[in-house]
């Protein structure tokens, strides 16, 4: 109450109002005064008062009346009664109306003050209390907030959530959790962890937790397998949850992750690791096999076999070269798909080029170009390295699996939305059932034709990555002995 | 006079097969070859080789196995010793043995690449040698 302390007086007589308005006055008080209940009434309605003195007998509205209507609307307010009939009736009968005290008339000054200073005091501490009620209420619905809060928070995350008092109890948990495991939705608070969970891998890591030597860590992590039919692979965390104030051990917090997704790509990257060992061990192992039969003359003594050796030898060393670059191509576009640079493209200039630069090969078997290429094609949202890789791989395909004398087609031709590309040619063609592996890395067609040509097998596998990475789809068709064409397409960059 | 040893080379790496082909027919021997592991039985048929070198790793990562136990099915071809050459041994770190996995992988002998020509040579002769006695 940092205020000024507001009190009314209301009596019919008005020796007696003015009288209490100066005594009061006196101590400080803010007074105002009134000659009847309806009157006083009308001031306590219109603004806020601490503590009322009140005349039990008055014209218009009587005392214990008007502390009825003051109640209804301050139940806080301290009321006085003034009594000229200082009788135990009136003083109960006031009393059970919502008096504080009383003061029989006549009085004095410090009489009244007495009385008064006691109902302020009163006041206040009831101020208080309704206060501090008020406060704690507030925190408890903070607390009540708060609990909602962190349940939501621990309901919407991915990561399955476990958590277990000293006495191995599951406390609380989460719908992840449960899914993960595939526990009993209808879980009861309180029962054993080893009851609800099946799984002895995880019991196992939370024993384990709980063991003594288990506080030199302040977690576990550990993976573990769930057989069929979750057939997952989860990570599973415990940790001890230590009291922030006592240090002590209030119990376990479990985290489950599932991983599987990441193991198998995992699964994937070693297979491929493993393959890439096997095709840079290849071109190796026949190098050193040639190189050793020469030196050792194993082969005999014929210089031109041992001829035809080395250019063999030299010939894998090329390809070992160019599987390096493929593969730094490869990995390249594995990480690459952020930072891409894109640009509007004009295709044509870029084939055009492409032929350019492969010519010399072509004329080698005698082959001939057949171009049938527009000079303004749409303009096609590219990077203008991987269209030239993309294109310099299609090509050179189609020179090096084509037969003498054959022929190397390329067209383009854009409809509405993509622009299309063929790339033909008149060569050996591909099995149909070898058709839906050509794209796959490290696959090449074994076919008595192809057996002496070198290749590093991702030459198409870079292709259709680059080409998805654009947004486009490649095809193919192929003839056994007539010829293969590969049709990209590309979508074409749209005019805003 | 009794005609020369003949054997059977399966690899799809050309260049192994060109190599000891070369090293094999130095050395006294009849070489026919095979490419793939479809071709294997073709060419068991036509050739009726005295030994079979193997390679593991072909069409399939497993292609190898899969001949083997076709041929030691076949009443007329279980007879013919299989050495079985792979280099997945020092790829994977997975190592089979002829002692431990002969019984399944259904071959006579097992050897790891890279083979020098001499070893291999030696390898072939020890189980011929074998094979004659049983």
């Amino acid at each position: 109450m940092g205020e000024q302390i507001r009190i009314l007086v209301v009596d019919d007589e008005k020796g007696i109002r003015e009288g209490c308005r100066r005594i009061l006055a006196g101590e400080g008080y803010a007074v105002d005064v009134a000659e009847n209940g309806k009157a006083g009434l009308e001031l306590v309605k219109s603004q806020h008062y601490d503590l009322i003195v009140v005349d039990l007998m008055m014209p218009v509205m009587g005392g214990i009346d008007m502390m009825g209507h003051v109640r209804e609307i301050d139940p806080e307010i301290i009321m006085i009664v003034i009594t000229g009939f200082a009788t135990i009736e009136t003083a109960v009968e006031a009393i059970k109306h919502g008096a504080y005290d009383y003061i029989p008339k006549p009085f004095t000054p410090d009489n009244l003050i007495a009385v008064i200073n006691r109902g302020i005091e009163t006041r206040r501490l009831r101020l208080q209390t309704k206060r501090l009620m008020e406060e704690r209420d507030q925190k408890l619905l903070e607390i009540a907030n708060e609990k909602s809060k962190m349940h939501a928070i621990i309901n919407s995350m991915a990561d399955g959530v476990l958590v277990i008092n000293r006495e191995s109890q599951l406390v609380l948990w989460n719908p992840a959790a449960i899914r993960m495991l595939n526990l009993n939705e209808q879980l009861e608070l309180g029962r054993q962890i080893s009851e609800i969970v099946q799984n002895e891998d995880l019991i196992r890591v939370i024993k384990k937790a709980c063991s003594p030597e288990a506080s030199n860590y302040t977690s576990i992590t550990e993976e573990i397998e769930l057989p069929p039919p979750e057939s997952k692979t989860i990570m599973v965390n415990v940790s001890v949850i230590r009291d922030d104030e006592s240090g002590q051990d209030l119990g376990l917090v479990a985290t489950l992750r599932d991983i599987t997704r990441l193991k198998e790509l995992d699964k994937l990257k070693s297979q491929f690791v493993a393959m890439v060992t096997h095709e840079l061990r290849a071109p190796v192992s026949a190098i050193e096999g040639y190189l050793t039969a020469f030196l050792t003359g194993a082969a005999g003594s014929d210089p031109q076999m041992y001829r035809q050796m080395m250019e063999r030898a030299r010939q894998r060393a090329r390809s070992l070269l160019e599987l390096i670059n493929d593969l730094l191509q490869f990995s390249k576009l594995e990480a690459r798909s952020a930072v891409r640079k894109k640009e509007p493209l004009d295709i044509s200039g870029i084939i055009k080029n492409t032929v350019e630069l492969l010519k010399g090969q072509a004329e080698s078997k005698d082959l001939t170009f057949e171009m049938d290429i527009p000079d303004s094609l749409p303009l096609v949202e590219a990077d203008r390295t991987e269209m030239e890789q993309l294109f310099t791989n299609l090509i050179s395909n189609a020179i090096k699996y084509n037969v003498k004398n054959g022929k190397v087609m390329v067209s383009a031709k854009p409809n509405k939305h993509f622009l299309n590309i063929k790339v033909a040619d008149t060569g050996i063609g591909i099995e149909a059932d070898c058709l839906p592996c050509i794209f796959d890395e490290f696959y090449r067609v074994s076919c008595p034709e192809t057996r002496y040509t070198t290749g590093t097998g991702l030459g198409l596998s870079i292709v259709k990555k680059i080409v998805e990475s654009h947004f486009g789809r490649i095809d193919v068709e192929s003839t056994p002995k007539k010829g293969t064409t590969f049709t990209v397409k590309l979508p074409i960059k749209q005019k805003k | 006079m009794s005609r020369k040893t003949r054997i059977l080379l399966v690899d799809n790496d050309v260049d192994f097969i060109d190599l000891n082909k070369a090293v094999l027919e130095n050395n006294g021997f009849e070489v026919a070859v095979a490419y793939a592991g479809r071709e294997v039985m073709d060419k068991v048929k036509f050739e009726q080789p005295d030994i079979i070198v193997l390679d593991l790793m072909m069409e399939k990562h497993d292609t190898g196995f899969a001949v083997a136990r076709a041929l030691k099915a076949d009443p007329v071809y279980k007879n013919i010793p299989i050495l079985m050459l792979t280099a997945v041994g020092s790829e994977t770190g997975m190592d089979f043995s002829q002692e431990l996995d002969g019984y399944w992988m259904k071959t006579d002998d097992y050897a790891n690449k890279p083979l020098s020509p001499e070893e291999l040579i030696k390898r072939i002769n020890a189980l011929l040698e074998r094979n004659k006695k049983a």
